[in-house]
């Protein structure tokens, strides 16, 4: 939906380095598992995910992990034209047609959703306007007092797949004609951006984001209450010529990660602890929340996750990598294997 | 044990490090996780792998060290603490471009066509004297319609006269003063080099904490702090290029400065500062794209979704759009250029 900020640039670089990966053969029931290349998209919570599943494939499965800047559509077309790179996480599934149809011809299979609860998108109000004004926290109520948010809605970005949504449900909830008007922003820098400086001046602010996020996990905002979500008429408003807009919620977006066919043959041991590998909001949430605190980068936060959680990353794993990682990293981790 | 032990016992601050270290465990980086649990941890580094004494090396040492990111979260702190007062001066300040730019979108977008298209080819004729060139736009003109792309080539050029007309009234005077004044000349190079090397986004969406995000002055800014350079420059060096034998005669005729400057100097350096304009639109329209991520109207819109979506195709054509606009522009102030040197010459 959201995350298509596509640079050519990017695109190109993951070109290169995925015809620079291709050429690994097949490899036989070898201890290791050889080269492996995974998508880091370019948002938070993706990178910690990639970073934890690097750590893991590298420490207990003996991977060469090789880790490729990426971004939604960038991946998934690089994943159609030449089937890399092996492993594409955090992919936001409604927002990648291009991986619908990859996973429908065979090439890719979703193996987990790497998010349990799901990406969560809708409209968001502050939490200081949502409890000075209780109102707010329903779309009837804020198309009640425009004035009350600013009577502007931020809306994403030409080219995001939220912004045919949002078209059709503005029309739906008649935003203009309750004087509320649509501020389409240029980028998802700017759309942040206008989030972050009215929150840090405590004024209004109504408009699209979607959790888990750096930016949600740093300020508390409220979800607006868009109604029911009906699928008949969210799948019309996906549509750049829904002929008749109507009212619904957004779905939970589905999260997920998926790898190549190739590659599930290749490594089932590995796509093993990669179909295990997911994270509850909450999990999520409070990494974000250490993260943004102490200030750190996302390989940090990966760390921070893996030395606290261990629990739940230890039920990811095989017998055999807990062996191995608690035979190596035996002071962190000696207490892996019971 | 961290390398830098030795430098903070021997300064003597042993106790004020400790009085930073306990509090917080903060965070560890992958190499120093597995650093930790091969052992190595303590060991004292050969000098091969002797850490650059940087601001996290020497937190490793002494607890009450910042880091490195206190710096930058310094920064931005500073930043958000003097926000509103800055806010009170640039506001108002920066206004004016936004109605001049919101005024200049109403007057493109509500002119119909068959008045704005032959008003644009009276202006070219006006200005170049070809009616080669008149013909040639036109025929650019009147193809960007038919493909449908006539309202955002509009918006763009609607953007372009604007910031283009502020950067000549900003930027001539600012490379007169500077051609006059060693001093000034000193301290302005630096800042133009700046102005035409740092990411615009960098300094972008700070201005979205001063201004409204909707205000159009945002993307205005952007185009301009980028698209002045040239013609500062162009000015600057025009007129300290003028002959000092000209100028002598001048001083024999008795002239004061300001008529040297303007019946001497400025014509001479017209040509220069010409060619200073005919870049500054050039730029400007090169900062196109970078405006859209700012909201700005426009073919940077079409470029920018092309690429988002994949449409390869609108990417490619409202890029070629640009490109057309461009070269429209540059045909035209050319002209315009070379009747001035025929003039002067």
């Amino acid at each position: 939906m959201n995350r298509v900020i596509s640079k050519s640039f990017k695109l190109a670089a993951v070109a290169v380095a995925m015809s620079a990966a291709v050429g690994v053969t097949a490899s036989d029931a070898r201890a290791d598992c050889g080269e492996v290349s995974i998508t880091e998209m370019n948002w938070a919570s993706a990178s910690v995910v990639t970073n934890v599943a690097k750590f893991i494939m590298e420490q207990g499965y003996g991977c060469k992990v090789k880790v490729v800047p990426s971004a939604t559509v960038t991946a998934a077309t690089s994943l159609a034209e030449n089937g890399k790179p092996d492993i594409v996480t955090e992919m936001w599934y409604n927002s990648a047609p291009v991986y619908q149809k990859l996973e429908k011809e065979g090439k890719v299979q979703t193996i987990a959703k790497v998010l349990s609860d799901g990406g969560e998108e809708n409209w968001w109000i502050p939490k200081y306007l949502a409890d000075k004004h209780p109102e707010l926290k329903t779309i009837d109520g804020v198309l009640a007092n425009p004035k009350l948010v600013g009577s502007r809605f931020h809306n994403c970005p030409d080219g995001w797949g939220c912004r045919i949504t949002n078209d059709n449900l503005k029309v739906a909830f008649n935003l203009k004609g309750k004087g509320i008007e649509v501020f389409n922003h240029g980028s998802g820098e700017t759309l942040s951006g206008s989030l972050a400086a009215a929150y840090t001046a405590k004024k209004p602010w109504f408009g699209y984001y979607w959790a888990p996020t750096a930016l949600l996990g740093k300020y508390e905002m409220v979800p607006v209450s868009l109604g029911p979500h009906k699928d008949a008429v969210h799948k019309c408003n996906a549509k750049k010529d829904c002929k008749t807009p109507g009212k619904s919620s957004y779905p939970s977006a589905p999260v997920v990660t998926g790898a190549t066919a190739a590659f599930v043959k290749r490594e089932p041991a590995v796509v093993a602890m990669l179909s295990k590998l997911s994270f509850t909001n909450k999990q999520m949430g409070g990494v974000l929340a250490w993260k943004e605190s102490k200030n750190a980068s996302s390989e940090e936060a990966a760390v921070h996750f893996l030395t606290t959680h261990k629990k739940v990353w230890g039920g990811w794993l095989n017998e055999k990598a807990k062996a191995k990682m608690s035979r190596l990293l035996k002071q962190t981790f000696s207490d892996l294997i019971k | 044990m961290a390398t830098y032990d030795v430098i903070f016992s021997a300064l003597g601050l042993e106790a004020w490090c400790q009085s930073g270290s306990g509090k917080t465990s903060g965070p560890v980086t992958m190499a120093d996780l597995l650093a930790k649990n091969s052992g190595n941890e303590g060991a004292t580094p050969s000098l091969w792998e002797l850490p650059f004494p940087s601001m996290d090396a020497l937190h490793e040492a002494c607890d009450s060290f910042p880091r490195s990111r206190a710096l930058t979260r310094g920064l931005e702190n500073g930043f958000l603490s003097i926000k509103d007062e800055l806010s009170f001066f640039l506001d108002p300040l920066t206004q004016p471009l936004s109605w001049f730019l919101e005024a200049a979108l109403w007057l493109f977008q509500t002119t119909p066509w068959w008045l704005m298209i032959p008003a644009l080819l009276v202006v070219v004729m006006l200005v170049s004297r070809s009616v080669k060139l008149v013909i040639f736009v036109c025929a650019c003109l009147l193809s960007l319609a038919f493909i449908d792309y006539y309202t955002y080539a509009a918006q763009t050029l609607a953007v372009i006269f604007v910031c283009a007309f502020l950067c000549a009234l900003l930027g001539v005077p600012i490379g007169i003063s500077m051609s006059r004044s060693d001093r000034l000349q000193r301290v302005m190079l630096p800042v133009l080099d700046m102005l035409q090397t740092l990411p615009p986004f960098v300094y972008l969406i700070p201005l979205i904490f001063l201004f409204a995000v909707t205000e159009p002055k945002l993307y205005g800014i952007a185009i301009i702090l980028y698209a002045i350079v040239p013609v500062i420059r162009l000015t600057d060096l025009g007129i300290r290029l003028v002959d000092k034998d000209v100028i002598e005669a001048a001083d024999a005729f008795g002239m004061t400065d300001r008529q040297k400057l303007i019946k001497v100097q400025i014509p001479l350096a017209l040509p220069n500062i010409m060619a200073g304009v005919n870049q500054t639109i050039m730029m400007s329209l090169a900062m196109v794209v970078i405006a859209s991520l700012v909201s700005a109207p426009g073919l940077g819109v079409l470029v920018l979704r092309g690429i988002r979506n994949l449409e390869l195709g609108v990417g490619l054509v409202s890029g070629l759009g640009i490109v057309i606009l461009a070269v429209i522009l540059d045909r035209t102030t050319k002209r315009a250029l070379a009747r001035i040197n025929t003039t002067y010459d």
